[in-house]
């Protein structure tokens, strides 16, 4: 007879060591899977920022190509795509494919922007094409970071200051007077010759006045210039680029002020709509003829105000010059005149417009079309001037310039260069710098694109390729900075992601507060006081294969039931929303009726309350009707809300534009919510069955009842259990895309959804989203190719986000689970 | 000598027959009606509690079988016999926690004082407030102690700090718990010891003051030296409060009790003064058991 000893040190599965080494290298493959896309998304997130070396490969044709160097990638050759190579790398081609069929190269892969002139920002040079595969680095390449057209590289060749008179303040208000002059030229002939002689005068004084007293004009011409020396053009840039940011930050808060006009008037617009639903007139339609009236007339008139400004103003400069004097008088008189034949027919046309079409209004709409009409005569005469204004900036801002050499062949050779080899610089005869590109075996000397830009379109500018480390870390930290805190250029691709993070952010939290109190409260039934039996059963893995449906249902769920039924109700009632309302008579027998049901469910849930075990059958069946009654008075007050006649929506003025009746915050926040409900209440059931019931005995034991128990001991021990809930709701909400889609993420908002202005949270508007925009960019942008380096970068953000929220509530977690710790025996 | 609704006298002298004994315990296997044995003496005494003809149903399984049985006031009264014969049970029907299972259904009545425990219309949660519990296991809440000693009269919505305090410190002192938690009041309840733990509950259960204590099983899961303190504290309270103890441990039984019950299947078979039921018992069936010869 064979005994256990016999076996034992041979049988291995006996030891149990083969399924150490099973389990083992299952643990090895999962830690190595999430190192690597950890690694994977540091390693890629965290280097597209860092500034990298710009460098340029000479081409077999004599050509070149620079770019910043990215990889060096796989290339195969096979006899089939030698055709497709130029000319003279076919037979290098060949010569090295040789009798093999396949060849494999690399090829290098280069950030070359430029876009505006070289069409494309990345290129795959094959090594087979370079002429030596170690490159130039050319010390003096600038790299520019610009608001519009994406990356520069270039060869600052000058930078230019060009002042013009139209930029002094002053100006419009002197020229004013002398453009308009002609149109008081006197009639009689005699007065003419006078009138011409005080015309020159004025001319002349205009001429001499520049550059004298607050008049900086003269002082300004004088300081136009040009600079070709390197290190003068860094002087300037750094100047001209102070200055720039001053007008810059001035045109923007002046567009700001145009858009809150606008805005204002469209509020006015939305009032008027407003009082016309209500007092079921027709404004609307003849309401754009008397603002069309009022806004001429407010243009007009700012006009004049204008003309007599500078009117006014030659009056001061004119002094006691007794010639000039009683001719600008004059002048002011007819101007009187004339503003007054030119505004009063306007002025007649707009009362004639008033009496007729809003006299006979009812007081409300009177004052609501009467606020609108003053809004846009006031808005037409600001927004004259705002437009002077921001056209003057503009020709400040478009006055300093910088042009480069761009590293793209412009056909043309440069002759007599005999020094150097690679970007070579020579002035030419008036004075002018050009660059050159000159291989090494000296052949001919290609000269290189021209580009001209604005100083203020220059976001950042740094020369890469003599940065030190610690310029390096520099760039690289504003880099992040602008990342993290500024606002998208170029449709995402460069630029910040704050609003990114923001909408993300505020959605998310808004996500935890929608769906923390409806998955407790369920969960709490469902343990706490549902009776056990195959319906909650039912409801409760119904519960949990919720958990499992794809996100993309829930974002169908949530454009058709939120954004279209809820939004549209909420905007324009229960048509909008698709129902249609039962008449008057209808309604209010519905309601007579859901209120007597009530009425009767409460009666019987008065009458059969008591103690379950101490109930006849016949209470027993009191209590289940008194159940079916409060069912029908619940289903009777929905029917009610959706059927009603006398509601009309919220936002009925607005229509046909949807406020809540389209994707947008709110609703993206209640899907998310819906689709993380099921994450909540299984984890809050499981919490509240970890409670151990001798805690729940001791507190009936010391006469607590059912609520009490729930509120002092059940719900603070399970505490830490549901917040491990909003833990995993909040991590799944958060990176969640797919619904995002459709109920409310857009790829480029103008506006945040929290922000500093009235009422501050805007639940209506769309937002930009993290995990959306990493989609968008990577794969939905016409740039995806520029983008894919952001793509990891904003994954790193991401991770980081929902990171920093997990960690947040794992702190809350602890710090609550440290009071319940307990050290029995 | 015998009461309950009895059918048939038994004579003292058949009661101990060795025959008549093994047709007792058969007969109440059979699911016979058998009357149980209450003594005289505890009759005399003035109740607190009277259980009368209480039966108890889980679902269709009939757990109690018409128990009625004075408890003394001001005295304690242990509850003994084999396992699953209803001890708990009924302990537990007394403050009326067997209402939190759905199946269990109930006939007859107990009166507390003069007030029904069962009657329809009874306010369940006043009624636990006149009855203190401690559980088999000790459960303190996951709050301070102070909290824990003062939570019967925190859910009655008592604010005052002086009356919380001074019911703190008295119920603590009650159980003879508070020179060794009086200068941490407000740590948590669950960093004492098992021993101090339960005592805790004792504490909390005496806080509100109640008309009966209702002890099951509080020294199971303790050790010798903390079952001792606890048994000492008992001892104290016996007086003050009327005691109705669950145990299993016949030693405890005739040490902290004044009357002893022996149940077996869920009847009632004898009550009687402690002293009486273990040395010379009326029934030859109660003296096997204490002697350990069956169950």
């Amino acid at each position: 007879m064979k005994t256990r000893s016999d076996s034992n040190g041979k049988s291995l599965i006996a030891q149990g060591e083969p399924m150490v080494w099973l389990a083992g290298g299952m643990f090895a493959i999962a830690c190595a899977m999430i190192v690597s896309l950890l690694g994977l998304i540091l390693c890629q997130g965290l280097s597209t920022l860092w500034p990298k070396p710009y460098v340029v490969f000479p081409l077999e044709d004599g050509n070149f190509v620079g770019g910043e160097w990215i990889a060096n990638q796989r290339y195969s050759i096979s006899k089939d795509s030698i055709d497709e190579l130029p000319e003279q790398a076919r037979e290098k081609a060949s010569r090295l494919l040789g009798d093999r069929s396949l060849l494999v190269s690399d090829q290098v892969y280069l950030r070359t922007g430029n876009f505006d002139v070289g069409n494309r920002h990345f290129t795959y040079v094959p090594t087979i094409l370079l002429s030596s595969e170690k490159p130039v680095i050319p010390k003096d390449i600038w790299l520019v970071e610009r608001l519009e057209w994406g990356v520069l590289f270039g060869l600052p060749i000058r930078i230019e200051r060009n002042v013009a008179p139209e930029m002094d303040p002053g100006f419009a208000k002197k020229q004013l007077l002398l453009q308009q002059i002609d149109r008081f030229r006197p009639e009689d002939v005699a007065d003419q010759q006078n009138f011409d002689a005080i015309t020159t005068k004025l001319r002349d004084m205009a001429e001499r006045s520049s550059g004298t007293g607050s008049d900086t004009l003269k002082k300004d011409i004088e300081q136009s210039f040009v600079a070709t020396e390197p290190n003068e053009i860094q002087r300037q840039l750094i100047d001209s680029e102070s200055r720039m940011r001053g007008v810059q930050s001035e045109i923007e808060h002046l567009k700001d002020r145009l858009g809150e006009l606008d805005g204002r008037l469209a509020r006015a617009r939305i009032h008027v709509r407003k009082a016309e639903l209500r007092d079921k007139t027709d404004l609307l339609s003849s309401l754009d003829d008397g603002i069309e009236l009022a806004t001429s007339l407010g243009g007009i008139e700012q006009q004049w105000r204008d003309f007599n400004d500078s009117l006014a103003f030659w009056t001061a400069q004119a002094g006691d010059e007794s010639t000039v004097q009683p001719w600008l008088k004059r002048i002011a008189e007819q101007a009187k005149v004339e503003a007054k034949q030119e505004l009063e027919p306007i002025a007649e046309a707009l009362q004639e417009w008033k009496n007729t079409s809003i006299a006979p209004l009812p007081p409300q709409s009177k004052n609501a079309v009467e606020e609108a009409i003053r809004l846009a005569q006031e808005a037409s005469a600001s927004q004259a001037s705002i437009n002077a204004e921001i056209s003057r900036l503009e020709s400040i801002r478009s006055s300093e310039q910088l042009t480069f050499a761009i590293p793209i062949s412009d056909g043309s050779q440069l002759e007599g260069v005999s020094e150097g080899v690679g970007f070579v610089r020579q002035s030419q005869s008036d004075g002018s710098i050009r660059y050159g590109w000159r291989p090494s075996d000296g052949s001919k000397v290609q000269g290189l694109t021209e580009k001209t830009i604005l100083v203020a379109d220059i976001v950042r500018w740094f020369q890469p390729n003599q940065l030190s480390l610690v310029g390096k870390a520099r760039v690289y930290l504003s880099r992040w900075i602008e990342f993290l805190f500024g606002s998208p250029r170029e449709a995402g691709v460069e630029g910040g992601f704050f609003p990114a993070i923001w909408g993300t952010v505020v959605m998310t939290l808004l996500m935890s507060l929608a769906v923390m109190p409806f998955g407790v409260m369920a969960a709490l039934y469902m343990r706490e006081y549902a009776k056990p039996g195959w319906i909650l059963s039912l409801i409760r893995i119904s519960i949990n294969n919720l958990a499992g449906v794809p996100s993309i249902v829930y974002g169908v769920f949530g454009l058709a039931f939120f954004c279209y039924t809820i939004g549209g109700y909420v905007d324009g009632g229960p048509v909008k929303a698709g129902f249609t309302p039962w008449p008057a008579t209808t309604w209010f027998l519905a309601c007579a009726l859901t209120v007597l049901v009530g009425t009767v469910a409460f009666v019987l849930a008065f009458l059969c309350s008591g103690s379950p075990t101490q109930q006849s059958p016949f209470a027993k069946r009191l209590s289940s009707i008194s159940g079916l009654c409060w069912l029908f008075c619940l289903l009777g007050f929905f029917a009610l809300l959706i059927k009603t006649p006398f509601f009309e929506g919220f936002y009925q003025a607005s229509l046909p534009n949807p406020t809540f009746g389209k994707g947008c915050l709110l609703w993206a926040s209640m899907t998310l919510a819906l689709l993380t409900l099921p994450v909540v209440i299984v984890a809050t059931e499981e919490a509240l069955a970890a409670v151990p019931n001798s805690l729940r005995e001791g507190s009936y034991a010391c006469g607590a009842g059912k609520w009490q128990t729930l509120q002092r001991i059940v719900l603070p021990y399970a505490r830490p259990g549901i917040i491990t809930g909003f833990i995993l709701a909040m991590a799944r909400g958060a990176g969640e895309v797919a619904p995002m889609m459709l109920v409310g993420a857009i790829p480029l908002a103008m506006e945040l959804p929290l922000d500093r202005e009235f009422p501050f949270f805007h639940g209506s508007r769309s937002f930009m989203h993290l995990g959306f925009q990493i989609f968008s960019l990577g794969f939905q942008s016409q740039n995806s190719e520029a983008a894919k380096p952001m793509v990891f970068t904003a994954t790193l953000l991401l991770l980081t986000i929902v990171t920093l929220l997990n960690v947040a509530a794992i702190w809350l977690r602890a710090r609550l689970r440290k009071r319940f710790q307990s050290s029995q025996f | 000598m015998v009461t309950g609704e009895a059918t048939q006298e038994i004579p003292k002298q058949s009661v101990l027959e060795k025959g008549y004994r093994l047709d007792r315990l058969k007969a109440i296997a059979d699911g016979k009606t058998v009357e149980s044995v209450v003594h005289e003496d505890v009759l005399a005494a003035e109740p607190v509690l009277r259980i009368d003809r209480f039966s108890l149903f889980y679902g269709r399984k009939q757990a109690l079988h018409s128990i009625t049985m004075p408890i003394a006031k001001g005295q304690v009264t242990a509850l003994i016999g084999p396992s699953g014969c209803g001890k708990s049970t009924l302990l537990r029907s007394v403050n009326r926690m067997n209402d939190l299972i759905d199946s269990v259904r109930i006939e007859g009545d107990m009166r507390l004082g003069n007030d029904s425990i069962f009657a329809p219309g009874v306010d369940v949660i006043q009624l636990r407030k006149r009855m203190g519990m401690v559980f088999q296991k000790p459960n303190p809440f996951p709050m301070s102690i102070f909290e824990n000693v003062v939570y019967p009269l925190r859910i009655d919505g008592e604010r005052n700090k002086n009356k919380l305090m001074e019911v703190c410190e008295n119920s603590l002192r009650g159980a003879a718990l508070w020179e060794e938690v009086k200068d941490r009041l407000h740590e948590s309840g669950l960093g004492l010891s098992g021993g101090q733990q339960q005592r805790l509950c004792i504490a909390r259960a005496i806080a509100s003051d109640p008309e009966v204590l209702l002890l099951d099983e509080p020294c199971s899961a303790l050790d010798p030296i903390a079952t001792g303190k606890i048994e000492d504290l008992i001892d104290g309270l016996k007086g003050n409060y009327s005691i109705l103890i669950v145990t299993h441990n016949m030693q405890q039984a005739s040490r902290v009790s004044s009357h002893t019950a022996f149940m077996y299947l869920g009847r009632l078979v004898e009550l009687g003064k402690t002293s009486t039921i273990f040395t010379k018992p009326l029934l030859r069936e109660t003296e096997d058991y204490i002697t350990g010869r069956f169950g």
